[in-house]
């Protein structure tokens, strides 16, 4: 079995992904950046962007993030992001409705979440 | 001595305000548990976002380091957040907020230095208006209570940074009460500016992290996040303390009213059964007489 690394994707509201992982794609401010197992420890600031899961190659999960903070150490990613919807799940009519209701800074992160559906 | 009807009225009127109390202790116990959950599910990423501060905090630079960290070098101008709730009957829960924070502003004020106050929550705020109304910076209601949301939580974070960077205040120090569990509130004081750094943890300080982009960069844009991600934490620990709170107050309120209604009950029959002695008593002594 190939190595893995343990991601956690970690929103004010509740863990929202924890699990071990091959690969993780996360957008950093300074451009988008892989994680693989025995990465350096890394200290990234991430803007708004898809956190990519791959798993043999394939791409398994997409969460948008509304910016954040990536830690990385040798054998886990921990992404701390203040919203993240994962893209898996996400419906763009519920997602419209919602974000006629909430405001501005959420309103925009919830359209670029139904762009990118 | 009262007479049969007050006394029914009297036990009636106990019985339905012991049917609220105890409607209100469920709504407050039901409230509870889905404040604690998100107390509790609020807990990670305040927890990591600390750690990682901490990490940063023991590498910076003193004395380039940014002033949100590290203070602006003057501690005349404090700033108190106080976090108390919307709403009364509540036991203690308001009193303990109120109670501290005029002993805070009292050594604050007796050490000579100026102190602002932002109150979050109606209660606190109506009870030290009074004394430091000429204080208040704002007066926030609705913000916390069953839906705290981080939005507002940020929102704060970003008047509180803002008044920082303006110098309106030096220092920031937040008052609200910590959920410990559903019988116990505690009440605390974080100090939010500068930022108060826990030890990094041994092994984590001393690993050689890459920064991107650079450390100082990192760190200016995080100490804000830090700010709000602590006040939404406090409003969480603090909305479900409050329900704790009255879920106890109301607990107690109840079982109050059961035993009022039981000594009510009682003097309600000695006083029937006095009167009825007494009817007796005059028929007997008027056939006698006869």
């Amino acid at each position: 079995m190939a190595e893995t690394t343990q991601l956690e994707l970690v929103t004010p509201a509740r863990i929202m992904a924890q699990k071990s992982v091959q690969m993780v794609v996360a957008p950093g401010v300074e451009g988008l950046f892989g994680v693989l197992p025995r990465h350096a420890p890394l200290l990234a600031d991430l803007t708004r962007g898809i956190v990519e899961v791959h798993e043999d190659g394939k791409v398994t999960d997409r969460f948008m993030i509304d910016g954040g903070l990536a830690d990385v150490s040798g054998e886990s990613v921990t992404i701390l992001a203040e919203r993240a919807i994962d893209l898996g799940s996400a419906d763009a009519a519920a997602l419209k409705e919602k974000a006629a209701n909430v405001n501005e800074a959420e309103a925009a992160f919830l359209n670029a979440v139904i762009e990118s559906l | 001595m009262a007479s049969l009807k007050d006394l029914k009225t009297r036990i009636n009127s106990v019985k339905s305000t012991q049917k609220i109390t105890a409607a209100m202790k469920m709504v407050a116990a039901a409230k509870l548990r889905r404040a604690q959950e998100a107390a509790e599910a609020g807990r990670p990423y305040a927890d990591r976002m600390r750690g990682v501060i901490a990490n940063l905090a023991a590498k910076a630079d003193p004395s380039s380091a940014p002033a949100l960290l590290v203070g602006n070098g003057k501690s005349a101008n404090h700033l108190l957040v106080v976090i108390s709730a919307d709403r009364g009957l509540c036991g203690g829960f308001n009193g303990s907020i109120t109670r501290q924070t005029r002993t805070e502003v009292a050594r604050l004020q007796g050490e000579g230095k100026t102190v602002k106050l932002l109150m979050v929550g109606r209660k606190s705020a109506d009870a030290l208006r009074r004394e430091f109304g000429d204080s208040y910076i704002a007066n926030l209601e609705g913000i916390q209570g069953t839906a705290v949301s981080f939005s507002d939580a940020a929102d704060l974070g970003e008047t509180v940074r803002s008044g920082f960077e303006n110098g309106d205040f030096d220092v920031c120090t937040m008052i609200y009460n910590k959920f410990v569990n559903a019988i116990t509130q505690e009440v605390k004081l974080t100090q939010l500016i500068p930022a108060e750094v826990g030890d990094a943890g041994g092994d984590d300080a001393g690993s050689n992290y890459d920064y991107e982009p650079e450390e100082d960069e990192l760190l200016a844009s995080l100490l804000p996040r830090i700010i709000s991600t602590q006040i939404y934490s406090a409003l969480l620990e603090s909305s479900a303390a409050e329900l704790a709170a009255r879920m106890t107050a109301m607990d107690n309120a109840t079982r109050n009213a059961g035993d009022m209604i039981d000594r009510l009950t009682l003097v309600f029959n000695r006083t029937r059964q006095a009167a009825i002695t007494n009817e007796l008593i005059e028929i007997i002594s008027g056939a006698e007489a006869l």
